[in-house]
């Protein structure tokens, strides 16, 4: 039964789940910021750089967690400052240099929301400072840039985050937990993709402003759909084979979007995991039909992540008496063949399959996320899996596009190998 | 307005056919179960689909009963008044 429930309520339940089994026996990293309500009475202080729309986005789920701050807000674009400080009820500090903003004292930590060409510079620049960062997804522009904020939160033993939701997603993690406990079997191939049907373009106010607004589609700032889109499934796809993949291959292109931007506005992937899997990635934004989804496909059976459901290669069979009915429908209504089929189509298995996770989600992990960088931070606890994970993603995007680009087989280069 | 009068002697015979049509029902669900090799608890768990089926064949019964009938009072009619 699908089910909404009190915050309060989903919490404690998803304390049940995510905190048992799965996550404390394999994953023990997870385990710690899987949920957490309160924490020890510590007021965590922030500061955000980017409240632009993700920053803004992620500020409305600060703003629920108790115990828990922006203290400083940091935007070059003023429309965007003004508008994440009167989110703090005018009580953070502006900037507009974020060196300005390290300097401050009375921080815990940083919220990167920034385009992703700032991201390393940023979360190095941070981590050296001393402060905790949480970065948004993509970790980084480049593999060395990812490399370097690697190596920044080793030397410094500061929490570096990467804004993947998904791993605080309850859903995400029953998933992970029932695949781990071999309920599809052996994972022989993950299929991903994201379709949208927008231009992805974002109002400017004025022509100068194109590259500061509409980042995303310029590759000096950008590695398009799959930093935006691509790593979060890619990162799905690695937690799963507790893998990453070896080698990258694909297409893109830009066909329908001649708007004047410089990233594909298709791609069209296979990431070939080590024991001989792989992951067929596409990303799309001119027609949203079929919207997101992760299929994870074993002998055993197959799970629609997105939508949270799995489908048993061998579903237990129906009650009699509807077998028993079904069969004499056939025989009244069916028509009668003249001759036996040769062949017959191997159309979808209608099987509509059961909830992996039978509550009824509004989140979609971000909410779980923040409260769970907060708790780090007051437990002063980095996860070495989840930035690893996001490390081997990050990079895993990018060479998806590089790979289109150069129309070759791609390597994951061994000196990034951590 | 006219009273309807249910009397005790129909209702007594469409209760009958009721329970037969219900027994029916459950004799049906055994077969499945025996055909199709499922579980006995069955006989509980599908109790629902067993009432549903029990309605429709009612109904079914019902709807035949009445076609037979109007096809007979012509005949019916005549035999009385030639008494």
């Amino acid at each position: 039964m699908i089910y909404k429930q009190s915050r309060r309520d989903f919490l404690q339940k998803t304390a049940l789940i995510t905190g048992g089994l799965f996550l404390g026996s394999h994953f023990p990293d997870l385990k710690a910021q899987s949920v957490i309500e309160g924490g020890n009475g510590k007021i965590v202080r922030l500061g955000l750089i980017g409240s632009g729309s993700r920053g803004q986005y992620l500020m409305t789920h600060i703003n629920l967690i108790p115990g828990v701050e922006v203290v400083a807000v940091c935007d070059n674009y003023q429309p965007n400052l003004n508008k994440g400080v009167e989110m703090t009820g005018g009580k953070a500090e502006p900037f507009d240099d974020y060196s300005k903003l390290l300097d401050k004292d009375d921080i815990d930590g940083i919220i990167i929301a920034t385009p992703l060409y700032l991201h390393s510079v940023m979360a190095v620049d941070a981590l050296n400072a001393g402060l905790h960062v949480f970065c948004e997804k993509a970790m980084a522009k480049t593999p060395s840039e990812c490399l370097d904020m690697y190596r920044a939160q080793q030397k410094t033993g500061k929490i570096l985050l990467i804004g993947h939701q998904r791993m605080f997603n309850p859903k995400y993690l029953k998933a992970f937990e029932m695949i781990n406990h071999g309920q599809l079997g052996d994972i022989t191939q993950i299929r991903a993709y994201w379709h949208r049907n927008n231009d992805w373009r974002r109002e400017v106010p004025e022509p100068g402003l194109e590259k500061t607004i509409n980042w995303r589609l310029y590759w000096d700032y950008s590695e398009g759909l799959m930093t935006e889109l691509g790593s979060h499934q890619i990162q799905v796809a690695n937690f799963i084979k507790k893998d990453f993949p070896r080698r990258v291959s694909g297409t893109g292109s830009i066909n329908y979007w001649h708007d004047g931007r410089e990233v594909f506005d298709n791609v069209n992937l296979v990431y070939e995991y080590p024991d001989g899997s792989s992951l067929i990635y596409d990303s799309m934004i001119n027609n949203a039909h079929y919207g997101l989804e992760e299929q994870i496909m074993g002998p055993k059976g197959t799970m629609e992540l997105e939508i949270g459901r799995m489908y048993s290669e061998n579903p237990p069979p129906a009650p009699g008496i509807l077998q028993l009915l079904n069969n004499i429908e056939h025989k009244i209504f069916d028509p009668l063949p003249l001759g036996g089929k040769s062949w017959i189509p191997e159309t979808e298995v209608k099987n509509i399959g059961e909830y992996i996770y039978e509550v009824d989600l509004e989140d979609d992990g971000t909410a779980l996320e923040m409260e769970g960088f907060a708790q780090m931070i007051r437990e002063d606890h980095h996860s070495d899996i989840l930035l690893r994970e996001a490390y081997y993603a990050s990079i895993a995007a990018v060479l998806g596009n590089e790979a289109i680009k150069k129309g070759e087989v791609i390597e994951f280069p061994e000196e990034y190998i951590l | 307005m006219k009273d309807l009068v249910i009397k005790g002697k129909w209702l007594k015979r469409e209760l009958i056919i009721l329970a037969a049509v219900f027994l029916l029902a459950v004799i049906i669900n055994i077969i499945g179960i025996v055909q199709h090799d499922t579980k006995w608890i069955e006989m509980i768990s599908q109790l629902h689909v067993v009432i549903i089926l029990t309605v429709i064949l009612y109904v079914l019964l019902w709807i035949i009963r009445s076609v037979i009938y109007v096809l007979v009072l012509p005949f019916k009619r005549k035999k009385e008044e030639t008494k």
